[in-house]
């Protein structure tokens, strides 16, 4: 692992904000998909953008979003933290 | 198009969706803390509700039902308590058991209107459960993709008393030209004091990506989710009617405390929005 502590605080801000909605997980690891096991659904995910929005200092255009960028934490890492 | 299992009876693709909302209603009543109880609902989810239950699983969809049942059950205690309004539209009625499980003033008339087929087995299966409605309740068979006022008009139906329409889970199949000629009828045949109830979904919502897998697995079954506004008032307003009460799940009076999303401000860019709304006839 090569990112900054800058990055890690910023993945794992979104990190905790999924946890934060499961009570019943405890850690997320990088590479579970996080659509498939719908621990971020068709209605959260906005929430999930607005995190690594906040999270990243970034604004992430709507219209342009690419589904494969939020697959897990790794790809959100790659995407909006590197 | 037909699209149940049950060769004998075959409804509708939109009919078949009425079961699937039966069962949501169903699944709501056996809930401790239900926000209603329907105990005619498992009856008439079958044969094809619960099956649909698992195959549409979208994020928020099973809260989102029973909150805007609820929010529907209210508006129509607001608007007849209010004591003017004695005559009730439900607009693509479905499995909707409103005039059973509802308490209703003296005096109201409740239509269902619904296509035939649907309207039929339906009645066949509260004639089976032994059903009795709670108000003067007159079922409509009707084609609501053609001129269906005449037939609600035959069943009783008086354009100059003031009415209240509830259009529950239906904009969403009609594209928005045709939502708006829907408003536009609607008002067309409101005496002054009329109410209109509805949800409209956000247009945010149908073009998420997240939100896909969903709604090809609907349009795959004949049931396209088309229509969605992420301003409401204007195109309410545009078409006849004028917006007086409108709330997301999770505010006050629409199920606060059920709905496991934030609810977020108006205008925040992005957002999925579901409006539940009641207007009053611009007239």
């Amino acid at each position: 692992m090569t990112s900054t502590p800058v990055q890690a605080t910023g993945i794992d801000r979104v990190r905790g904000w999924i946890l934060g909605r499961h009570a019943d997980r405890t850690e997320l690891a990088d590479d579970v998909n996080i659509i498939d096991t719908r621990l971020v659904d068709s209605l959260s995910f906005v929430e999930l953008i607005y995190t690594i929005e906040e999270a990243s200092g970034t604004e992430i255009d709507f219209d342009s979003i690419d589904i494969e960028d939020f697959q897990s934490l790794d790809t959100i890492r790659k995407a909006f933290f590197a | 198009m037909t699209a149940t299992s049950n060769g004998a009876r075959t409804m509708p693709a939109v009919s078949y969706t009425a079961q699937w909302m039966a069962a949501a209603r169903a699944l709501e009543t056996e809930r401790d803390d239900a926000l209603y109880r329907d105990p005619l609902a498992r009856d008439l989810a079958e044969p094809d509700g619960f099956r649909l239950i698992d195959r549409y699983h979208g994020g928020g969809l099973l809260p989102f039902i029973s909150i805007r049942t609820r929010y529907l059950d209210d508006a129509i205690g607001t608007v007849l308590d209010a004591g003017t309004v004695k005559q009730v539209v439900l607009l693509a009625a479905g499995m909707d058991a409103r005039a059973f499980r509802l308490d209703w003033p003296d005096g109201v008339t409740v239509y269902e209107v619904d296509h035939g087929p649907l309207i039929t087995e339906k009645r066949r299966r509260l004639d089976a459960l032994g059903a009795v409605p709670r108000a003067d309740r007159r079922e409509v068979s009707a084609d609501l993709t053609g001129e269906w006022l005449p037939d609600l008009e035959r069943a009783g139906f008086d354009r100059d008393r003031p009415t209240l329409w509830v259009v529950e889970a239906l904009t969403f199949f009609l594209t928005e030209p045709q939502v708006g000629g829907l408003l536009e009828l609607l008002a067309s045949a409101s005496a002054p004091g009329s109410t209109l109830a509805f949800d409209i979904l956000g247009r945010a919502l149908l073009r998420s990506p997240f939100s896909r897998p969903f709604l090809e697995t609907l349009a795959a079954d004949g049931t396209p989710w088309i229509f969605g506004s992420d301003d409401p008032e204007p195109f309410v307003a545009a078409h006849g009617w004028r917006v007086t009460d409108l709330r997301e799940p999770g505010e006050p009076g629409a199920g606060e405390g059920r709905w496991p999303y934030e609810v977020q401000p108006r205008g925040r860019r992005g957002a999925n929005r579901l409006w539940l709304i009641r207007a009053e006839v611009d007239r």
